[in-house]
């Protein structure tokens, strides 16, 4: 075979497809692939919402993988993502998380760049190269799309539209963001998860209620809803009818995780796209979380929460409350989920198979449609990753 | 703003170790104790980055007494036997304290919170920033209306169970 990687040769894909090899989560090489392959390679990844820079000037920088990059709103009102690196011998351009500027200076040798990302001045011009232009030298960028304020990159030239890319996870995003991505940014939780990236997407979206015993004790049941997963890249989405628990006295401020009409339908929707996003909104929290593989047993993921434009400051301060202590790593019903990606992240250095169960009716077919709480559900996607990373599955 | 005495202060202190040892040894009954019994009684950790941008969201809100009832609840009931346990050490060191004009105290300390996973036995810095509490000083007792532990980290290295 030409072209064969070693961790093709060496990891046996197994023919069902709700086993999943365990050595795909800890192997060096097949970590440096999936950097180029999927994170350099032909998919859209979220990098931030328009709100968090909601002024002229107002940046943020972020990792995509090993990439850095900056998010900047020009005076024209425009969010762009650029590299967070000078055109001229690419020093990084800006170190602070977030802030406001109206120029950015590279310190090395004193470009100066517009909010806009455009040259605007540079000494010593005359002794540079003949027909030197400042036109040609602006911060370089990404490919880019945005969705209802949210900015996607793609790093590689091949990529579909965002569009073709979302597929029905696009109806499914926008009523995430209150349905027309009006957002208003309240606030992050910032964390580093010791797992991989892969274990880490696959158990955030998923919610199985037997871990949450949030749910046991407050007598928390599920509704009814739809759970689908794209065919392209199996993006899936759990959309259920919210219920609020009973009064309960196991907890005083029950404001934590009461549910305030904000006009629009009562449901819970969490959303996990190929390959690390999750978005929720639940209750009256409304969270995108930005998330990049640090190493192959590292992830960062930065929870950016919202309220929406045409909240009154009730509405806002009960998102704040409740975002705060409901979600996110040290939330009320989800710090367990944290727990998980690190504990699953030490078994899976342990030899064998990954088993799903849960919603699987046939082992030798996928499915898109399942129930909530269905392990099925995980299957398109970890089909997708089989294939984008060149792996042959094993005949039946 | 006017002077403590050094009575005071030492009363001060004495809140302090109060705090570290429940926390350190996860004596949450003891944690809630160090706090006033008033119903506007608060805690709240949370980033300085946020904090300099006006970001309201915090890593804990317990802002009312009834939160921090409840948060003790979480960590004793609702999350029982779902984490990695770990054991924490608080470093803590008043850096100003101040007699404000309703008699109460604010205190500003630095911290440095190191921990110990039970699964690796390593133990790593969890977070390091600054107290801003405001004290009640009652006779010689005193305990916190407020206490906010603001963190220099704009990252936590892994998820938080306890209170910092
Ligand atoms: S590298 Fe930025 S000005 Fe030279
Ligand atoms: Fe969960």
């Amino acid at each position: 075979m030409t072209g064969q990687e070693a961790y093709q040769r060496d990891i046996v894909w197994p023919a069902n497809y709700n086993e999943i090899p365990k050595e795909i989560f800890v192997r060096q090489d097949l970590y440096q692939a999936e950097i180029n392959r999927i994170f350099r390679g032909p998919e859209w990844h979220p990098v931030a919402h328009e709100s968090e820079v909601p002024l002229p000037g107002d940046f943020k920088t972020c990792n995509l993988a090993d990439v850095p990059l900056l998010i900047i709103r020009g005076e024209d009102g425009k969010v762009r993502a650029f590299y967070n690196a000078c055109s001229h011998r690419s020093n990084q351009i800006e170190v602070k998380p977030s802030g406001n500027r109206t120029e950015f200076e590279c310190p090395y040798h004193r470009w100066l760049f517009n909010s806009a990302g455009e040259l605007v001045g540079c000494p010593n011009q005359r002794e540079f190269t003949p027909g030197f232009d400042k036109k040609d030298y602006p911060l370089a960028q990404p490919r880019q799309e945005s969705l209802g304020g949210l900015l996607f990159v793609t790093l590689s030239p091949e990529t579909d539209s965002l569009d073709d890319f979302l597929q029905e996870a696009k109806t499914s995003l926008m009523d995430i963001m209150g349905g027309d991505g009006r957002l208003r940014l309240i606030g992050y939780h910032r964390v580093r998860y010791l797992t991989n990236w892969k274990a880490y997407s696959d158990n955030d979206g998923y919610h199985p209620p037997l871990l949450h015993q949030a749910f046991t004790m407050l007598n928390w049941q599920g509704g009814a809803g739809r759970q689908y997963a794209t065919t392209g890249r199996g993006h899936y989405c759990i959309d259920t009818e919210l219920t609020v628990p009973k009064p309960t006295s196991v907890i005083r401020d029950t404001s934590v995780i009461e549910f305030r009409d904000e006009g629009r339908p009562k449901r819970s929707s969490v959303l996990a796209l190929f390959p690390m996003l999750v978005a929720s909104n639940y209750l009256n929290v409304i969270s995108i979380r930005f998330a990049t593989p640090v190493a192959i047993d590292e992830v960062e993921v930065n929870y950016a929460y919202f309220a929406h434009q045409d909240d009154d400051e009730e509405m806002v301060r009960h998102r704040i409350r409740q975002s705060s202590n409901a979600i996110g790593p040290s939330g009320l019903i989800s710090m367990e989920d944290a727990s998980v990606f690190h504990r699953v992240h030490i078994g899976n250095r342990t030899p064998g198979k990954a088993v799903f169960q849960k919603g699987v009716t046939d082992p030798s077919r996928l499915s898109f449609e399942f129930r909530q709480n269905d392990e099925s559900g995980n299957l398109p996607h970890w089909e997708y990753y089989r294939a984008a990373m060149g792996f042959r599955r094993t005949a039946a | 703003m006017s002077k403590l005495s050094l009575e005071e202060l030492a009363s001060l202190d004495v809140l302090q170790a109060a705090y570290i040892s429940a926390l350190d040894g996860k004596a949450m009954k003891a944690w809630l104790d160090t706090f006033d019994d008033d119903p506007d009684a608060s805690y709240i950790c949370t980033a300085r980055n946020d904090v300099e941008c006006g970001l309201k969201v915090a890593m804990m809100l317990d802002d009312c007494r009834d939160r921090l009832i409840d948060r003790c609840t979480f960590i004793e009931d609702i999350w029982a036997g779902t984490f990695q346990d770990y054991r924490t050490r608080h470093f803590s060191q008043r850096v100003t304290a101040e007699r404000r004009e309703d008699g109460s105290v604010a205190m500003s300390s630095n911290f440095s919170v190191i921990f110990t996973p039970d699964d690796t036995g390593l133990p790593q810095q969890l977070a390091t920033g600054t107290y801003e509490d405001i004290i009640r000083m009652d006779g010689g007792r005193c305990r916190f209306l407020s206490r906010t532990a603001v963190t220099d980290n704009s990252v936590l290295p892994r998820y938080l169970v306890f209170p910092l």
